[in-house]
C-alpha cells in the first residue's frame, strides 16, 4: 500500500477511530459471500440481512454514546428483552410505545446516576440493572408469547414506495444519532469528557465548565433509548413478547463497536464506524448462516472477535 | 480603581491539614496582581477557590460588590473570571479551536457548533500570540510550548474581566514571554484584572503592580511592588524560624556508596553528576516540580531520564533502568525507594504492619523459597520506631500518620539497606512525628547508611541534611553544606540560575 493510503487508514490525527479498514472488510466480505453463494445477492436475503442486522445497528448507536465517555452499558440486551415483553401486556399500542421509552429512559436514568453520584463502575452498575431488568422481565412473561399492537408488527414488516420499512427505521436511527452526536454541543461534550477519561484526567472537561455528570446521566439514557427502540423493531419482527431475545446483545453491541474503531477508553470513535462495524458482524452473521455454522459456533466466533478486536485497540492511551 | 473581586478570609483543609487559613486578596481592574510564595503556601488552592474548582470551607468572595459563590468552574467563567491552569489541562482529542471553545461553543441556529466561526476566531487569536497554528489540529499532535501557548488563547480571549494565570511561563522560552507579556499589558490597559503566578523574580517585576504573599496558607501581606525589590520580596517569602526539631549534624562522610554522572533528564536539561557518601544525609531542594522527583525516580526506574549512569557501591550501570524491575533491582544492591504517597504507593493499607514490614525482605528472597518468619525482626523493628499501635498484626491504614511513615521506613531499616531514596519524609506527618523521623535517619546515616531526600520543605531540608543540591530546570545549579543554607539563598540560587 501507498504511503497516504496507509495515513487514511491510520487514526492519526483524527478523533474518528480506525474506521476505514472495517468498511474495507465489510465491502470485502459483501463480494466473498456473493462470489460464494448464490443466496446471497438475492432479493429476499438482502432484505433479510437488513433486517436482522437493524436492531444490532441501532443498539450499537446507542452503546457508542457511552463508549464515547468511556463506560459501558451491559443492560442494552435486558432492555430489549423487557421492551418486548412490556410491549407484549396486550395494552393499546398509544400506551405501550410511549411507556417503553419512557421506562427505558428511567433505567438509563438510574445507571447514569448510580455511576455518577454513588461512584459505582459502570460495568457492575450496568452488570446489576441487567440482572434487575431479567427478574422484572422473567416476571412479566416467563417464556415467550402475548401479541404487539398491530402498528408494531406494520411498521417493520411493510414498505414504502417500494423500499422495505426497516430501510426508513435505519435511516432515522442514524439521523437522529447524527444530530445528536455532529449536530449539537452535547456531541461534541461526550467526546471531550471521553477524552479527558482516556487520558487520565477524569476532572479535565469539568473542569473547562462542562455539566460531565448531566451528560453522562444523558449519555446512559440515550443508550436505553436506542436499546428500547432496537427492542420495539424486534418485537414487531417475532410478533411476541421474549424474554430471551436480548440475550448477549449488549456483547454483539459492543463488538460491533469496537469493530467499527471506536476506543473502548472512551474520546475516540464515529457513527460511520459504529454503523460499519455493525454491518461486518450482520453481514458475518448472514454469511454464518448461509453456510449452516451452528449458532454455538457462531457465538464462540463472535467472542474471539472481540477479544481480537479489543486488544488491536492500544489499551493505554488516545491512540492517537 | 475598582475593586472587581474581592475574597476574605478564605479558610480552605484538605483531610486534616489546613490549605489556607483566612486569606483575603482584592483584585483591581487595571492591574496585574502578583501572587507569590514558597511550595505549598496556598496559592494554588486560593486561585482554585476563585475558579471554581475547590469550594471554600470558609470566608466570601464578592464579586463587583456582590457576594458571589462558585459551586464548579462553569459559574467563575459565568461571573467573568477565566483561568490559565498550571497544569495543561487540554483535551487530546479535540482540536485546538474546540478545546479553545470548549464549554461555551457558539452555535448556528440549528443548534449545530458554529465550526466556521470558531476556527476563524481561534485563527485571530492564535495568530495575535504569533502562532499560524490550523485551529483543526488536534491538540494531541501539538508541542509542549504550543499546547500552553492554547492553554493561554483559551485563558486571554475568553470574555471576562478577571484573568488568573498560573505559572504560564513553565513551559515558554524568553521570547514566548514577552509576547504573552505585551499581551497581559493589553488587558492591563482595557481595565481587566490579572493574577500573576510564576517564580520567575524577573517576570514578576517587569509586568506585575502589586504583589501578595502566602505562608503555609496564610497571608503575610500585600504591597505595592514598586515599594519591593527581589531581595525584600524573597524575604517575606521565607522568613521562618528553623524549628529545634533536627538532630545534630553527622561527623566525616565515609567511602561514596552511590554516584550518578552523566544523567540527562530531558533533552534539553545540563547533563548533572552527584556523589553519596556512607553517613552523609543529601537533600535535592528547590522550586517545586523543577526536577528533584525525577533525578530520584531515574534511579530506581520509575523515571525514564534520556541519558545517564548510577554507581552503587562502585559497580556501574546504566540508566535509564527498567521501569518494571528497577526498584527490586535497587533494593538487590542495598538502596531502598520510600515514595511520595505512602498510601498509594508505599504501604499495603489493609495489610497488618508486620507484613508491610517484612516486605522488603520477603522481596529479596528467591520467588519459590519457604517464607521464613521474621517475627523476632518485626518486633525489634516496631520497637526501635516506637510504633504506636495494637501490635504487629494490626493493619497499617489504621494507624496516624506518622507511625504509617515509620513503618514504612522500618521495612527498609529491617532489611538493612546502605542507601535510602526518600521523596518527602514527613509528608502528613504531626510535629512530635516529624522529629522522631529525623531521629531515626540521622541514626540510619550515623551507622553508615547514605539518603538521598526530597521534600518540599526547605527547612525541612536545611535542619536534616548535611549538604544542599539546588535543583532548577531538570539540572542541579548550585552545592551548599546545609549548615550554611538558608531559604533565602536556596532560592535565591535556584531563581538566580
Amino acid at each position: 500500500m501507498k504511503a497516504d493510503t496507509l495515513r487514511l487508514l491510520s487514526t492519526k490525527g483524527s478523533r474518528q477511530g480506525m474506521w476505514l479498514l472495517p468498511l474495507l472488510i465489510a465491502l470485502g466480505l459483501a463480494i466473498w459471500l456473493s462470489v460464494q453463494t448464490q443466496q446471497f445477492l438475492n432479493a429476499g436475503n438482502l432484505l433479510n440481512l437488513v433486517a436482522q442486522g437493524m436492531p444490532l445497528i441501532i443498539t450499537a448507536i446507542g452503546q457508542m454514546f457511552v463508549i464515547l465517555i468511556g463506560g459501558l452499558d451491559l443492560s442494552v440486551g435486558s432492555v430489549i428483552s423487557f421492551t418486548t415483553a412490556v410491549l407484549a401486556l396486550d395494552g393499546p399500542g398509544i400506551v405501550l410505545i410511549p411507556g417503553v421509552f419512557v421506562l427505558a429512559a428511567l433505567i438509563g436514568l438510574c445507571n447514569g446516576v448510580i455511576i455518577t453520584r454513588f461512584n459505582v463502575h459502570p460495568i457492575i452498575a450496568t452488570l446489576s440493572m441487567q440482572y434487575v431488568l431479567l427478574g422484572i422481565t422473567r416476571v412479566l412473561r416467563p417464556v415467550s408469547g402475548g401479541t404487539v399492537p398491530d402498528v408494531v408488527i406494520a411498521s417493520v414488516s411493510g414498505s414504502f414506495l417500494g423500499v422495505p420499512l426497516p430501510v426508513f427505521w435505519g435511516i432515522a436511527t442514524i439521523a437522529v444519532a447524527w444530530k445528536l452526536l455532529y449536530g449539537s454541543r452535547f456531541g461534541l461534550h461526550l467526546f471531550a469528557i471521553g477524552g479527558g477519561v482516556a487520558s487520565g484526567t477524569e476532572d479535565a472537561a469539568h473542569n473547562f465548565g462542562i455539566r460531565d455528570r448531566r451528560n453522562i446521566v444523558l449519555a446512559y439514557v440515550i443508550c436505553s433509548c436506542f436499546a428500547a427502540l432496537a427492542g420495539v423493531f424486534l418485537a414487531g419482527r417475532i410478533v411476541s413478547g421474549d424474554p430471551n431475545v436480548g440475550l448477549l446483545f449488549e456483547l454483539d453491541a459492543i463488538t460491533a463497536v469496537a469493530i467499527g474503531g471506536t476506543q473502548l477508553s472512551g474520546g475516540v470513535g464515529s457513527l460511520h464506524g459504529t454503523v460499519v462495524g455493525a454491518l461486518v458482524m450482520a453481514l458475518l452473521a448472514n454469511g454464518m448462516n448461509l453456510a449452516n455454522v451452528s449458532p454455538f459456533i457462531q457465538t464462540m466466533i463472535k467472542g474471539a472477535i472481540l477479544l481480537l478486536v479489543v486488544s488491536l485497540q492500544s489499551r493505554k492511551k488516545m491512540g492517537l | 480603581m475598582t475593586i472587581l473581586v474581592e475574597m476574605s478570609n478564605i479558610a480552605k483543609s484538605f483531610g486534616g491539614t489546613a490549605a489556607l487559613k483566612g486569606v483575603s486578596l482584592a483584585l483591581a481592574g487595571g492591574s496585574v496582581h502578583a501572587l507569590m510564595g514558597e511550595n505549598g503556601a496556598g496559592k494554588s488552592t486560593l486561585m482554585k477557590i476563585l475558579a471554581g474548582v475547590h469550594q471554600p470551607d470558609g470566608g466570601t468572595i464578592s464579586r463587583d460588590g456582590r457576594a458571589v459563590s462558585f459551586g464548579n468552574p462553569a459559574d467563575a467563567l459565568d461571573a467573568g473570571i477565566s483561568t490559565v491552569f498550571q497544569e495543561l489541562s487540554l483535551l487530546p482529542n479535540l482540536s485546538i479551536a474546540e478545546n479553545m471553545f470548549l464549554g461555551r461553543e457558539p452555535t448556528t441556529r440549528l443548534g449545530r457548533v458554529d465550526y466556521a466561526r470558531m476556527n476563524e476566531e481561534a485563527r485571530r487569536a492564535l495568530a495575535e500570540l504569533g502562532l499560524s497554528l490550523d485551529p483543526g489540529t488536534l491538540v494531541s499532535e501539538l508541542s509542549i510550548a504550543e499546547r500552553q501557548f492554547v492553554e493561554i488563547a483559551h485563558g486571554i480571549k475568553a470574555d471576562a474581566s478577571v484573568f488568573i494565570l498560573d505559572e504560564p511561563t513553565a513551559a515558554l522560552n524568553a521570547a514566548d514571554v514577552e509576547i504573552l507579556n505585551r499581551h497581559i499589558r493589553r488587558l492591563k490597559g482595557e481595565g481587566k484584572a490579572v493574577v500573576y503566578i510564576s517564580h520567575r523574580m524577573d517576570e514578576i517585576f517587569a509586568i506585575c503592580d502589586t504583589v501578595t504573599v502566602l505562608k503555609d496558607g496564610a497571608l503575610v501581606g500585600t504591597r505595592p511592588l514598586s515599594e519591593m525589590t527581589p531581595a525584600t520580596l524573597i524575604a517575606m517569602m521565607v522568613g521562618r524560624e528553623l524549628a529545634a526539631l533536627f538532630p545534630p549534624r553527622g561527623a566525616e562522610a565515609g567511602e561514596e556508596v552511590l554516584a550518578l554522572s552523566g544523567l540527562r533528564v530531558t533533552e534539553r536539561s545540563k547533563p548533572l553528576s552527584l556523589s553519596l557518601r556512607r553517613g552523609e544525609i543529601v537533600a535535592l531542594a528547590g522550586l517545586e516540580g523543577q526536577g528533584q522527583q525525577k533525578i530520584l525516580r531515574a534511579l530506581v526506574g520509575q523515571y525514564a531520564p534520556v541519558a545517564g549512569q548510577a554507581t552503587v557501591k562502585g559497580k556501574p550501570f546504566a540508566l535509564p533502568a527498567s521501569a518494571a524491575s528497577g526498584v527490586r533491582a535497587m533494593q538487590a544492591r542495598g538502596v531502598g525507594f520510600v515514595p511520595e504517597d505512602r498510601k498509594e504507593d508505599g504501604l499495603f493499607l489493609g495489610l497488618s504492619i508486620a507484613h508491610n514490614i517484612s516486605a522488603a525482605l520477603y522481596s529479596m528472597r528467591s520467588e519459590l523459597s519457604i517464607a521464613g518468619s521474621y517475627q523476632r525482626l518485626i518486633a525489634d523493628v516496631m520497637q526501635r520506631l516506637q510504633v504506636k499501635a495494637a501490635g504487629p498484626g494490626a493493619p497499617a491504614g489504621t494507624l496516624s500518620g506518622g507511625n504509617q511513615q515509620k513503618v514504612l521506613l522500618g521495612r527498609y531499616l529491617a532489611a538493612e539497606m546502605d542507601v535510602l531514596l526518600i521523596e518527602e519524609p514527613t509528608r502528613g506527618v504531626d510535629i512530635g512525628a516529624k522529629a522522631e523521623i529525623y531521629r531515626l535517619l540521622r541514626e540510619f546515616a550515623d551507622r553508615g547508611g547514605a539518603i538521598l531526600v526530597l521534600s518540599r520543605e526547605t527547612v525541612e531540608l536545611i535542619g536534616l541534611c548535611d549538604r544542599i543540591l539546588v535543583v532548577h530546570g531538570d539540572t542541579i545549579v548550585a552545592e551548599m553544606p546545609a549548615a550554611a543554607a538558608t531559604e533565602h539563598n536556596i532560592l535565591d540560587a535556584a531563581l538566580s540560575a
